[in-house]
């Protein structure tokens, strides 16, 4: 983000073409048509982020004060989507999950790939399909809580990759990250969840009968 | 996870491709490779479905949310105020 908003750039954007400072007025006028259609899905993502409306309502609110503040050195054109994710993101990292010490607050990066595995082998045997078949029984309330359990880093990923449906590489804008790194976390975010869901699954219907499951990430729900 | 057949691309190198072939995040080629694998497979065309409904999941448990109306209101309120500064 560090073009001018009057530099012309690739041209593409149809408001501003011309080079001719913009005033606060007019500037407030272009952010309120293009930002506000974002609330919907930044108090969603706020919501799942908070899992607490009140919260969720201050956060966007807070996003949104901060991405008008910041608007003038945002780049026309470019993907305002993403910046506001982004932005929320980080506002919520850097305030309010810092101000409340949540217990989900591991970063994947914290996470090793031998615990990771752990998680991912516990389903070793029986039948994927009827596997499939027992996760499309199971409740959102159960979703949520299992994305909760996720590390922040996993969870993001998946939630902005699946709710969202942003692009890998508009996810790395947002997180700040390699495209790859996207990719690794969306696909190991997937998997852990599935295996916790899996757990879910087998506690609700005895799916397979294949041992006792161990409990460490699932948040106690056997 | 291997189904002991021999296969053109490992199943190691499928399933760790899997989240990028079902987000659409993978070139022309390597879908190619992916798709081909998945119908010679169970295993890895399991792992596939698998990853399909969690990715469902999550779209369902999350897909319907909306902001209160007075969060529309109140954030308005907000940068027009400082507009008017």
């Amino acid at each position: 983000m560090s073009a001018q908003v009057d530099d012309p750039g690739t041209g593409a954007d149809s408001k501003k073409t011309e080079s001719a400072p913009v005033s606060d007025a007019e500037l407030a006028a272009i952010f309120e048509s293009e930002a506000m259609g974002y609330l919907d899905q930044l108090y969603g993502k706020a919501l799942q982020m908070t899992r607490n409306p009140a919260d969720a309502e201050d956060l966007v609110q807070e996003t949104y004060t901060k991405a008008f503040a910041a608007f003038r050195s945002f780049e026309q054109g470019t993907n305002l989507r993403a910046w506001l994710f982004r932005i929320l993101r980080n506002t919520y990292i850097n305030s309010y999950r810092k101000a409340q010490r949540q217990p989900h607050s591991t970063s994947a990066d914290e996470l090793s790939d031998t615990q990771l595995l752990d998680v991912e082998s516990r389903n070793p045997g029986g039948s994927r399909s009827a596997e499939s078949e027992a996760l499309e029984r199971i409740g959102d309330p159960q979703i949520i809580e299992a994305m909760g359990s996720l590390p922040e880093d996993f969870r993001t990923a998946v939630y902005l990759a699946d709710v969202e449906g942003f692009s890998y590489k508009e996810i790395a804008e947002i997180m700040e990250t390699p495209v790859g790194t996207v990719m690794s976390r969306v696909h190991r975010g997937r998997k852990s969840l599935r295996s916790l869901l899996a757990d879910y699954a087998r506690a609700d219907t005895e799916l397979d009968g294949d041992g006792p499951a161990s409990d460490e990430a699932a948040g106690g729900e056997l | 996870m291997s189904c002991g057949k021999p296969h053109a691309s490992p199943c190691t190198e499928v399933v760790a491709s899997i989240s990028a072939y079902i987000d659409g995040e993978v070139t022309a080629e390597q879908y190619q490779v992916i798709a081909v694998h998945l119908s010679e497979c169970p295993p890895c065309f399991d792992e596939e479905q698998a990853h399909r409904v969690v990715k469902g999941l999550v779209v369902r448990a999350y897909g319907r949310t909306r902001a209160p109306a007075t969060l529309h209101a109140r954030v308005r309120a907000t940068f027009r105020s400082v507009d008017g500064q």
